[in-house]
């Protein structure tokens, strides 16, 4: 097939230019739970009340996010506020990690 | 083990003397989850993600022997458990309530571990051998603590203790 010459129309839009420093100050990492077989619903629940200061009801709903669908977004939050979650969340030995949000 | 009063930052337990065995046999087993378990991301595209994640391993080496500390001082506090009728007595504060919850998850998560982090419950009796029943009960021994302790948290007293 020969190729055919066209004119290809681009967006006006000029992408943002971000710097590490504004990237990582700014909200978009994740604090992701997941699942793991071994931690009893309670604890988890009592877990997220601890760390986040949530209601229980809400604690319940993100555990059972956690234990049905595999895991659960638990917050979304700057690179230094998503590392101090991670952190306090593995201190009570739970599954979590920070994960960058791709939206 | 259970819940006789409970007060501001105060949480009196009533414990039986082959409880106490149990969980002094718990405490003797901290830390059993490997240091190397815990990872900061999945994504290796986090920035500085091997420097953070080192930040990470010490902070919770850091917690996890502060923790080891505290388990040493109440093992080695006999007066803490104070003869009753029923066995023992002893209270908790609720920061106290807090390590020893991450103890006692620290020890069920290792055992699971230690088992081959099996993914469905039943799968963890089937892989029950002469070898591995400790890891079995070792979980099952911490998750009754465990409970005992966030029943108390939720303000659970037995009955004709309310």
């Amino acid at each position: 097939m020969a190729a055919t010459a066209t004119t290809e129309v681009l967006p006006d839009i000029e992408q943002e230019k971000q710097t590490d420093s504004s990237t990582d100050l700014e909200p978009g990492y994740l604090v992701v739970c997941w699942n793991d077989p071994v931690n009893l619903m309670q604890y988890v629940t009592h877990v997220f009340q601890t760390v986040f200061g949530w209601e229980r009801r809400k604690a319940e709903q993100h555990m059972l996010e956690v234990h049905e669908k595999g895991k659960s977004v638990l917050k979304r939050e700057s690179l230094e506020k998503a590392e101090f979650y991670v952190h306090q969340l593995q201190k009570y030995t739970l599954h979590a990690t920070l994960e960058r949000d791709a939206k | 083990m259970n819940l006789i009063h409970a007060a501001a930052d105060a949480f009196q337990f009533e414990i039986s003397e082959g409880e106490k065995g149990l969980l002094f046999h718990l405490l003797q087993l901290y830390p059993l989850v490997p240091a190397t378990h815990y990872r900061l991301s999945k994504d290796r595209q986090i920035p500085n993600r091997e420097e953070n994640q080192h930040l990470l391993d010490e902070a919770l080496s850091a917690q996890r022997l502060e923790n080891r500390k505290q388990v040493e001082a109440m093992l080695n506090e006999p007066k803490r458990f104070a003869a009753c009728a029923a066995g023992y007595q002893v209270s908790f504060s609720r920061g106290e309530l807090e390590w020893l919850l991450q103890v006692f998850n620290d020890v069920r998560l290792g055992s699971w571990i230690a088992l081959g982090s099996p993914d469905q419950q039943q799968e963890i009796r089937q892989r029950q051998t002469k070898q591995t029943a400790r890891h079995v009960l070792t979980m099952d021994l911490a998750a009754f603590f465990e409970m005992a302790l966030l029943g108390a948290i939720r303000g659970e007293l037995p009955p004709g203790h309310e």
